[in-house]
């Protein structure tokens, strides 16, 4: 069951704070503990934690209209850092509406890496930091984790890309993608921005990526980009930068294929019966 | 319990609003899904048979499996089992099975199925969250609505803080982003339409069994799931390495294999995403909507949300203008498309979309809605039903959409004496005009098995036809041997010549790997009749019953051959037994597994047989022997080679037929009489099963 392995691996957590980052840190506390009791604030981070933080040496990257919700990915997810299947879990969240309008109807929120990661920066014990040693990826550790939460209500994203695991002791702890540093308990491959990502190996539609560029931060589309070339178009679906009647796309979809190419002559055996 | 199971199963009692658990443990030796569910119905009213569908003491029972919530590829189905009033002569005790992503909230829920017995006195829905369970009043709103606005007031009433794409706190320190799975029935099922579906989401039935009618006759609208909890899993690392392993028998859809062939059209055979709505003809950009964990998404939802998640039948009973099945070139014409012609055509799919939509709103399930529709339209044609009859459907002109509308509301709502006779489905319409024998005979309505319609030709697709009489219902598993060889060689593009395909069918199917379990010719030694087919049908109801059982979808699995390989070999028989073990941390073969399918299978028929079941009643309709058949492109061995044909034109030998019979009782461990034998089920550890058909004077 989660939470009897050992979630988050401290070695790694030796981030040494320099008197900005203690400063900056300690400064948003208040404004955390302000927020938390209940008066609205926004954690922006100031000049100086974008100065002192190094961006991640990895991110993933989505493209929203290829996603097919098969959930595929929240299940590798939870499989791989807790040996159990469980979308709660998951730190990529995918939500659809079934009943909803392309491309609306799905939502895809994996963990942006921030370049400025208000989790991070607002984490009252320096639980969520930056790991240096395996390239800078904004984690958390378990262990020193005191699942206050500041750090699910400081993620600016809906939903927020930290998610609460009920069942760490003693009351239940914050936990965020880590680009699956922290899977050798359950996976024989090694993650991380040097390695593999549970969600990106087993999408089977390929909507998801792993890219070393930082992607524009301005912007939520800056995660969510084009994943689909001419095989995809080929299969009937509509390519938005080219549509029916421009020459994009291409038929074949359905049954019977829409008239795509003739029928093959079937072999010539006379029956003989 | 070993990985994959929650440990324990939901059992509601409508009429004494007991809600209580049973453990898997107890019944752990049937595997999971189906074969549970079936042990569990036998248990509980076995000895109690025979009774109707409609008596409060049947039960709807919808058991996961290990595989549901998990990553499983294509397992992500429900199995709804019960006994079947859309069925014929006798409600058998049924499966029917529906996709998305109910059996996974209720395996986060922690439950592994959920059993309903009795009947409420008022109308109600069933709300799990989690371990809180509650029969909730029905009566105020949700009852009468549509299947739709039911799914989605029943979520805001579960927790009215679920939002798409937000976090919502389920119980106290749970949350989920996820909005429940509800599964329901329509106005149909309400008024205990013998057509009527249980619907989850927009489109995903499970049609076929009249299941909806049996929601209607509990006073129960809907079941709700959902669960913030885990399935474990027994050995994480070997079930990672499978998911990835598996990747190599997916359409890869970056980069797929051989795309100068399988490019050209073929998606829905060829397992590609897409192409499961067929109604989709004015290309409304979509996107591919997947079950839980299905790596194929042949769905779509689409900019204008009609027909989402609708696929194949659920997207081709109603056809208007030409825009739906075949616009433009398919293979088939669907029933009721007469008129529109000259109809703009994105106008014409647009209104095919809707009326199909219709249809799911008011929860008819669609593969007896086209039989019950064509029905109608041979008994106008006839003159038999019509202005001045008794029965006078009063319907606008066919194949607009004034008709869809008409014909699905008045056969939904049971209006007038036409509604009230066309609610009952087509065998029972047939039956109360004293027609049923002289049309069914004839071929004229070709409930060619149980009350369903013949869906691929029974002489020659032999597994789909034999299969499916020996069974309780329309087969309906295509990826048996219907997409991957007749389609294949129907449609275009032979990857495998019939040779190599027969070949690679016989090393699949373990144990019997007979060379000539495929040979849908008639040779008296490999052919239809032949002792290979008892193999084939054998080896179909068991993968039927344990794998197909487990939630897989009959649209993926099994899987013989395939185009997305080298060698073009299947997942079947490795993938199987490689998750199986992974999941529960056992030691099964395949053939261990198709064993406990062999079991379940006989479990079901001695159920049938407590119900009624006879040799005599496993005999096709006249015309199947009388009439020269259609055609079916198979791979068959003629004149001592190996040739996709068509087989048309046949007629089947009664003697033959009854010998195949014969043939396949034995094999099975059954008399001749086709009841089983107490030496099989003792052997099968079914003692009890065997004292109760004795008791009966049934055993074979
Ligand atoms: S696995 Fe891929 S397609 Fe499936 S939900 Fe995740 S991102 Fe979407």
């Amino acid at each position: 069951m989660p939470g009897g392995k050992k979630a988050e691996s401290e070695e790694i957590n030796n981030k040494k704070y320099s008197r900005r980052d203690f400063l900056v840190t300690g400064g948003t506390v208040v404004a955390v503990d302000a927020l938390v009791s209940g008066v609205p604030a926004i954690a922006a981070p100031t000049p100086a934690a974008k100065e002192t933080i190094p961006v991640s040496k990895g991110y993933l990257v989505y493209d929203s209209k290829k996603c097919a919700g098969c959930t595929t990915c929240m299940l590798a997810c939870s499989l791989t850092h807790y040996g159990v299947h469980s979308l709660s879990l998951s730190r990529i969240q995918i939500m659809q509406d079934s009943f909803g309008k392309f491309p609306d109807d799905i939502k895809m929120a994996p963990c942006r890496q921030c370049v400025t990661p208000p989790c991070v920066i607002n984490c009252p014990v320096g639980a969520a930091y930056v790991d240096t040693k395996n390239g800078n990826v904004r984690r958390i550790d378990s262990n020193k984790c005191i699942g206050c939460k500041t750090c699910i209500k400081m993620c600016p994203q809906q939903p927020h890309r930290t998610v609460w695991n009920p069942e760490l002791k003693p009351m239940g702890k914050s936990s965020k993608c880590d680009l699956c540093i922290d899977t050798a308990a359950y996976w024989n491959e090694k993650g991380g921005p040097g390695g593999k990502q549970a969600c990106v190996e087993s999408c089977p539609f390929k909507a998801l990526k792993f890219v070393a560029e930082t992607p524009d931060q301005t912007e939520t589309n800056g995660y969510d980009v084009k994943l689909r070339n001419e095989h995809w178009f080929k299969l009937g679906f509509v390519d938005e930068d080219q549509p029916p009647g421009t020459g994009g796309g291409g038929g074949g979809g359905g049954f019977g294929g829409g008239g795509g190419a003739p029928k093959s002559k079937i072999p010539a055996a006379k029956p003989k019966e | 319990m070993p990985g994959g199971y929650t440990g324990k199963i939901l059992r509601v009692n409508l009429t004494t609003k007991e809600i209580s658990k049973i453990d898997t443990a107890k019944y752990e030796e049937f595997g999971g899904g189906h074969g549970i569910g079936s042990a569990v119905f036998f248990d509980l009213v076995g000895g109690q048979l025979p009774f109707t569908a409609f008596d409060p003491r049947n039960m709807v029972i919808m058991m996961a499996s290990p595989f549901a919530g998990t990553f499983m590829p294509g397992s992500g189905r429900t199995e709804v089992q019960g006994l079947g009033p859309g069925l014929y002569p006798i409600e058998w005790f049924a499966h029917s099975n529906f996709g998305g992503r109910f059996t996974a909230q209720l395996k986060f829920a922690g439950w592994d199925g959920v059993v309903v017995e009795g009947a409420s006195d008022q109308p109600v829905w069933i709300n799990i969250i989690n371990d809180q369970v509650k029969i909730e009043n029905a009566a105020n709103g949700i009852w009468g609505m549509d299947t739709w606005d039911t799914q989605q007031e029943i979520s805001r009433r579960v927790n009215p803080k679920i939002h798409h794409g937000e976090w919502a706190e389920l119980a106290s320190n749970c949350y989920s982003t996820q909005v429940p799975a509800v599964v329901c029935c329509g106005p149909a099922g309400e008024r205990k339409s013998r057509v009527a579906c249980l619907l989850h989401g927009p489109g995903s039935q499970a049609a076929l069994c009249g299941f909806g009618g049996v929601f209607g006759s509990k006073n129960l609208k809907a079941i709700s799931a959902i669960g913030s909890g885990s399935v474990p899993i027994a050995d994480p690392k070997a079930y990672m390495d499978a998911r990835l392993w598996f990747r190599q028998f997916q359409w890869d859809v970056d980069d797929p294999r051989d795309p100068q062939i399988f490019e050209q059209g073929y998606s829905l055979i060829k397992g590609a995403p897409k192409g499961g709505n067929v109604s989709n003809s004015d290309r409304v950009p979509s996107r591919a909507a997947a079950c839980a964990s299905c790596p194929r998404g042949c769905k779509e939802r689409l900019a204008t949300a009609d027909s989402n998640e609708a696929v194949c039948a659920g997207t081709m009973f109603a056809r208007i203008g030409g825009g739906g099945f075949g616009g433009g070139g398919g293979a088939k014409t669907a029933p009721g498309a007469s008129a529109g012609a000259g109809m703009p055509q994105a106008l014409s799919a647009k209104l095919t979309r809707q009326a199909n939509d219709l249809m799911h709103r008011y929860g008819l399930g669609h593969w007896q809605l086209m039989a019950t529709q064509s029905y109608i339209q041979f008994l106008t044609r006839q003159g038999v039903i019509g202005k001045g009859k008794d029965i006078d459907p009063d319907l606008p002109p066919s194949g607009t959409y004034a008709y869809f509308e008409a014909l699905i509301r008045k056969i939904s709502l049971r209006e007038g004496p036409f509604g009230e006779w066309a609610a009952e489905a087509a065998a029972r319409m047939a039956e109360k005009l004293g027609r049923y024998k002289d049309d069914v005979n004839s071929g004229n309505l070709k409930l060619t098995y149980w009350g369903t319609q013949e869906h691929y030709t029974t002489q020659v697709q032999v597994e789909w036809g034999y299969g499916s009489l020996l069974g309780e219902r329309d087969l309906m598993i295509h990826a048996m041997a219907n997409y991957p060889l007749h389609w294949m060689a129907q449609e275009r593009n032979q990857y495998l010549t019939a040779e190599e395909s027969s070949k690679l069918y016989s090393e699949a199917m373990v144990p019997y790997n007979d060379r000539y379990i495929v040979d849908y010719g008639l040779s008296p030694e490999t052919g239809i009749y032949s002792d290979s087919k008892v193999k084939l049908v054998a080896w179909t109801k068991h993968y039927e019953k344990f794998w197909i059982g487990q939630g897989f979808c009959g649209w993926r699995w099994p899987q013989c051959i395939t185009n997305n390989t080298a060698d073009r070999r299947g997942a079947t028989p490795s993938a199987e037994p490689r998750f199986w073990n992974a999941v529960t941390g056992k030691k099964l073969t395949f053939a261990d597994c198709m064993e406990i399918g062999h079991k379940i299978y006989t479990l079901d028929r001695s159920i049938w047989v407590l119900q009624g079941r006879t040799r005599d009643l496993e005999t096709f309709p006249d015309y199947i022997y009388d009439k020269p058949s259609g055609g079916n492109i198979l791979p068959m061995v003629i004149d001592g080679k190996w040739v996709y044909n068509e087989g048309s034109g046949r007629k089947l030998d009664r003697a033959k037929f009854e010998d195949f019979k014969t043939r396949f009782y034995k094999f099975e461990g059954y008399g001749e009489n086709g009841y089983p034998t107490r030496a099989t089920l003792e052997k099968m550890n079914m003692k009890k099963l065997a004292d109760t058909l004795q008791s009966k004077d049934k055993l074979g």
